[in-house]
């Protein structure tokens, strides 16, 4: 990103790929230039415009904590134009970003507290950066619990960083939960029964009752589809948390990433929002003042 | 220094003038090209403008935002991109109006507020903006909206008064533009500023149409639910002259297009609209505005909100005079207030 053009994307190469299912792809890249490498410092939660010339850009979430390793890590879905486009390269072929863009999750402001950690389906992929970002920084966190809802085990992304919380996660410093909606799963079926205090049948919401009760000195950072802020959001006011210790990012059309273009606005005459420049990241607060957030 | 920044100019001299802006850039005012319609064209005197004009349809916007232009080309078998130069051209907008002044402040925002894009900075820089006084019309009421008056973002403005104009200076660029042409301008006197003092309460007693706007905000908030939507959104064609005729309205797509070999191509920013059924459409095919009703909510939402001290919308009521099916802003407006049925 040049000064003088915000529209202006960086080279980077693709250094790995990692099927991780039938439509998520985890693409390690590295930027070619290297005054772009080390100017480009982010938080969990904030995006960047990927795109290949002649398709065009899609937003995606930075799925990693900044770290002393070179390159970007990012989860990508096979499920538009361009997505699709960045499913067909190669280790190797070049790609362009843009970025980084929006606030992020606040990790400094929440340093000290407890963090009780929801992901849904794709929304493991910004919140993977804030547990990498809490357990890097492990002593300025309380508790650290982590709830993550899948479909099923084919649908499960990172299953082998998923799997080694599950059985190792408290010597490390998280406790993870694990929901699933088909019944039929055997696999995990068997994660249940392995540890029934930990992994359940049903929606993320499920695992709320094996919580210990809120302490007064937690936040929560929640990242999945629309529907499942309503029901987390229901369950996390039944824990006592307030409309400001409650942290979602949102997803919505941010074709430019910079506050300009408009396609990412939400909200009423009383508070309108632009989700690329204003969050992604938003509180319950900032939703109820904000109509057609959640 | 002591020099006054209010001047006075004859009609008769402001020809001169007009003529003498031709060395600080190519001028464009607004020409009468329809029987109801007006547009910002080049000229060459001032003698083709028409200056008692209501309003363009296309706003001076169009100075600023391109319509559409390419932001670079590319290369895909170089693995790179060439970005477009910004255009130098050295502009005169003679005869903006307070309102599209106000608009084009607030698009300084959007554009050169935290990513400063180049060609909007670039384009306001090589631009002299000449305002203009005006009479109001029955779709006017920018008033209401408080943008009926320009306090900042002109190099001069003109006060019709009479035979004359009263000239404001609002930036060092116009105060300079003033200096090399001083000999075309006087010392406001006491009789200037009587007759300027009349032509204001004449101007601002010939408002027809007036919005009041104290509380708007949790109106519209608390309207969310409101059935009135789904009334105006029946009647709406969702075809986006709204978004084309408004001078705040700065949605923009970016889209690529590649050449015919497959390897080189440009990728374009062009005017895009709220109002058309794919702007909140995302990848794997929500929408979060499907329906026309949901959009012109959208729409009505984003230009009563405020920015600052002021809302997004200036009151030119281009909306209301372009929109094919005859839908009123201000209407919508004052139905949400309660002040019709």
């Amino acid at each position: 990103m040049t000064e003088s053009n915000p529209l202006s994307p960086m080279k980077a190469r693709i250094t790995e790929i990692q099927q991780m299912t039938d439509i998520e792809k985890l693409i390690k890249l590295r930027f070619q230039n290297k005054t772009d490498a080390s100017n480009f410092k982010y938080m969990p939660g904030q995006f960047i415009k990927l795109g290949v010339m002649g398709v065009g850009e899609a937003p995606i979430s930075i799925c990693t904590s900044q770290s002393d390793e070179p390159g970007l890590e990012l989860c990508i879905r096979n499920a538009g134009r361009v997505t699709k486009a960045l499913h067909n390269l190669n280790v190797g072929n070049t790609i362009w970003i843009r970025g980084p863009y929006g606030n992020g999750f606040p990790m400094e402001a929440i340093e000290g507290k407890d963090l009780l950690l929801v992901a849904g389906g794709l929304g493991i992929a910004p919140i993977r950066g804030v547990l990498q970002y809490a357990l890097h920084h492990r002593e300025l966190f309380g508790e650290i619990s982590f709830l993550y809802g899948v479909r099923c085990y084919d649908l499960m992304l990172f299953k082998d960083e998923i799997l080694d919380y599950f059985r190792h996660g408290d010597e490390k410093g998280v406790k993870l939960y694990l929901s699933y909606e088909d019944e039929s799963d055997k696999v995990c079926y068997d994660l249940s029964c392995e540890r029934d205090d930990r992994c359940t049948q049903g929606m993320v919401t499920k695992l709320f009752s094996m919580l210990d009760s809120k302490s007064n000195n937690s936040v929560s950072l929640i990242g999945g589809p629309p529907i499942m802020y309503k029901f987390t959001v229901r369950e996390l006011e039944k824990m006592g948390f307030q409309p400001d210790e409650v942290y979602m990012t949102l997803e919505r059309r941010m074709r430019c990433g910079v506050g300009q273009c408009g396609h990412c606005i939400v909200g009423t005459g009383k508070s309108i929002k632009y989700v690329c420049k204003d969050g992604p990241v938003f509180t319950l607060w900032d939703a109820m003042n904000t109509k057609g957030m959640i | 220094m002591t020099e006054s920044l209010y001047k006075v100019i004859t009609k008769e001299e402001l020809s001169q003038f007009g003529y003498a802006l031709r060395e600080t850039g190519t001028i464009y005012a607004p020409v009468k090209t329809s029987k109801e319609s007006h547009s910002f064209k080049q000229v060459d005197t001032l003698t083709e403008a028409d200056l008692e004009y209501h309003r363009t349809m296309i706003p001076p916007k169009k100075f600023f935002i391109s319509p559409k232009e390419t932001i670079f080309t590319f290369n895909k078998e170089k693995e790179e991109y060439n970005e477009t130069p910004a255009v130098n051209e050295p502009l005169v907008l003679f005869g903006v109006h307070p309102c599209d002044i106000n608009a084009l402040n607030l698009l300084a925002k959007v554009y050169l507020e935290s990513f400063a894009d180049k060609y909007y900075s670039e384009r306001r820089e090589n631009t002299t903006i000449i305002g203009i006084s005006c009479t109001p019309d029955e779709y006017c009421f920018c008033k209401s909206t408080g943008t009926d008056y320009a306090r900042e973002g002109f190099e001069l403005f003109l006060h019709d008064i009479g035979d004359r104009y009263l000239v404001r200076v609002g930036s060092l660029k116009g105060y300079n533009l003033l200096q090399k042409h001083a000999s075309l301008f006087r010392e406001v006197t006491e009789k200037d500023l009587s007759l300027y003092r009349q032509a204001e309460k004449k101007r601002l007693a010939s408002f027809t149409k007036s919005l009041e706007m104290s509380g708007l905000q949790d109106m519209l908030d608390m309207s969310y639910n409101s059935p009135i939507w789904e009334e105006y959104g029946e009647k709406c064609l969702s075809c986006g002259s709204c978004n084309l005729v408004c001078p705040r309205c700065r949605c923009y797509d970016v889209q690529d297009y590649i050449d015919l070999n497959l390897n080189t191509g440009q990728r374009e920013r062009k005017w895009y609209s709220c109002m058309l059924k794919e702007h909140g459409l995302v990848a794997g095919g929500h929408n979060f505005r499907a329906t026309s009703a949901e959009r012109l909510r959208n729409r009505v939402n984003c230009k009563g909100s405020l920015k600052e001290d002021m809302t997004n919308c200036v009151g030119c009521g281009r909306c209301s005079v372009y929109c094919p099916a005859g839908i009123d802003y201000v209407e919508i407006l004052q139905k949400i207030r309660g002040d019709i049925e």
